[in-house]
């Protein structure tokens, strides 16, 4: 099984230098065939966990935090907004 | 005797029945780190002077006669991807090097609300990924029992620094043995709960269907008094279960008259050491004497499970890490002339190589055209390994395996070579496939003097069984002596 590496790393948002590539691909390649030994079973019943419903919490509007409190891990801020460059012209 | 080399459950008793104080114990703790912690490096950040507040507020309840829980003034380390409200939490990642959250997780709450001492943050693989400790961003955490080896991972720090006396209980996290193989390598206790029991709002997510917090300890009563602080309903965690939970250290029992506990021929093949065959079965052997009855039994899937995990939990790892772009929080790169280029930087330069690998794994598996050939046939693997071990609880109560193949390797001894690593997982990642509790317990050592684990395996909720038969074997053998001199 070939691994494309370059074209994964663009899917995750992720640079992989020139020089790692072949590292990379060797390595993907064996955990791929290890992987790869996985029986066929049958696949006719739901994959979800019947006797453990998830129950969700009322939709209920909630003050936790304060603006300030949340910005100061932001790596940039400006008038108490989050900098990022610009996406339209 | 000094302070910190007791268990929480004795200093519990000695601080009610006013035999020391909460200060004192804490000042014995920070002593401590400070004699070992230059060897250890268990901790990414101590907390010495929240610690000795938090533990003066318990003496002066204490001089009030408030009535206090049984954590109360007990120093506990927590894993540092674990939110603790104005006190970094980094995940041992570059990425959230100065990440300090400002809410605290659910179980972080649950201690407060006991009263605990906050001792620090301790290290742990990257973001989790990791069976060594070796893929922390800040340093490598050393084995108490032998500095030149690993203490095991994910919750590295969380084993070494119970296991050296540096706190007196921990809390880590377990996706596929995280708690349970560091805890057998540095010769503690480790409980892996049932997946859904303990609340996961505010631990930093790795695979999400997989993760668990867990207690960490150094007697089976001190393990049981810590779950029973942390495990319950919380509305914040859509996946925690809706049920009652009992007191688990009061409810302790060392009686396995006529208690079935399973063998499973698979965790005894090929790979498991010889010496950690012999003192697993040595446990097996001494439970009989006491009045167990071992049969041997059989999952044939165990095989499949390593593949079905990598597949599994690098799936939900590359979705739920997706988050860390560079905007909102966390590193970002210094330049950048594009959105996408900010996020490719950000994320090449913060993340970790292992990081980078599940990343790429969990893309590709779940890339256009794979789906049904990777990911759909791991959750149908899950489905077949959840049934064979529900089909032998029918014949037995607990299952005893060894908790890893071997014991602790030496450090940078498999870190080329991922799929060894991956290996060390072999015996503990089913558990965590089947969503189980599991406990390891350490059952001796081996010619180096290392220490080695047995895990036992329950149903889902049977953790009181699983306490009390780790707790007939501590009894057996007169309790688990950890701490090592470190000189």
């Amino acid at each position: 099984m070939k691994v494309d590496i370059r074209h994964i790393a663009k899917l995750s948002r992720l640079q992989v230098k020139e020089e790692e590539i072949q590292k990379f691909e060797q390595e993907m390649e064996q955990i791929v065939s290890m992987v790869e030994n996985l029986p066929q079973l049958d696949d006719t019943g739901a994959l979800i966990d019947v006797n453990h419903p998830m129950v969700m919490r009322e939709d209920v509007a909630q003050h936790h935090f304060k603006r300030e409190e949340l910005l100061k891990n932001a790596p940039q801020i400006k008038a108490g907004c989050v900098v990022v460059p610009k996406i339209v012209d | 005797m000094e302070m910190y080399q007791y268990t929480a459950t004795e200093l519990s008793t000695m601080l009610k029945e006013k035999k020391c104080s909460a200060v004192e114990i804490t000042k014995s703790v920070i002593d401590r780190i400070h004699a070992v912690e230059d060897k250890v490096k268990a901790f990414i950040t101590v907390t010495e002077d929240v610690a000795l507040q938090k533990a003066e507020e318990v003496d002066k309840k204490i001089a009030n006669q408030q009535p206090i829980s049984e954590l109360a003034g007990i120093p506990i380390a927590i894993k540092d991807n674990i939110c603790t409200k104005g006190v970094a939490t980094t995940c041992a990642s570059k990425m959230l090097e100065h990440f300090v959250p400002p809410y605290n997780a659910t179980v972080i709450e649950k201690l407060n609300a006991c009263d605990y001492v906050p001792i620090g943050k301790v290290n742990m693989d990257e973001f989790a990924m990791g069976s060594s400790t070796e893929t922390s961003y800040f340093e490598k955490t050393k084995n108490p029992h032998d500095f030149n080896r690993v203490p095991g991972g994910s919750s590295g720090g969380s084993a070494a620094c119970v296991g050296a006396g540096e706190a007196v209980l921990s809390l880590g996290s377990d996706t596929g043995g995280s708690i349970r193989l560091p805890a057998s390598y540095c010769g503690v206790v480790g409980l892996k709960p049932t997946y859904s029991s303990v609340s996961r709002y505010g631990l930093v997510a790795f695979a999400s269907s997989l993760d668990q917090i867990g207690p960490m300890g150094r007697s089976v009563s001190d393990v049981a008094m810590l779950y029973s602080a942390i495990c319950g309903r919380d509305a914040h965690d859509a996946t925690s279960a809706i049920r009652e939970y009992p007191d688990f250290k009061a409810n302790l029992n060392c009686d396995v008259k006529g208690k079935v506990i399973g063998i499973p021929k698979e965790y005894f093949g090929e790979g498991v050491s010889e010496v950690v065959r012999k003192n697993v079965m040595q446990v097996a052997k001494e439970l009989e004497k006491n009045g167990a009855v071992l049969r041997e039994i059989s999952l044939p899937s165990t095989g499949y499970a390593l593949s079905a995990y990598y597949i599994i939990s690098s799936a939900e790892a590359s979705s739920n890490l997706a988050r860390f772009d560079g905007v909102k929080y966390g590193y970002r790169t210094a330049e950048y002339n594009s959105l996408i280029e900010m996020y490719e930087k950000t994320r090449s330069e913060g993340f970790g190589d292992e990081v980078k690998r599940r990343i790429l794994l969990g893309t590709f598996v779940l890339s256009s055209g794979y789906y049904d050939a990777y990911y759909k046939r791991a959750k149908l693997l899950q489905q077949q390994t959840t049934k064979e071990f529900h089909q032998e609880f029918e014949k037995c109560d607990v299952i005893l395996t060894p908790t890893a193949p071997d014991t602790a390797f030496k450090i940078g001894e498999n870190i080329n070579d991922p799929l060894k690593m991956y290996a060390t997982d072999i015996c503990t990642i089913n558990v965590n496939i089947a969503g189980l509790p599991a406990i390891s317990v350490p059952c001796g050592k081996d010619e180096n003097h290392l220490p080695i684990g047995v895990q036992l395996i329950g149903p889902k909720f049977s953790e009181q069984t699983l306490l009390n038969t780790a707790f007939a074997y501590e009894q057996i053998v007169g309790g688990f002596s950890c701490i090592p001199e470190l000189n």
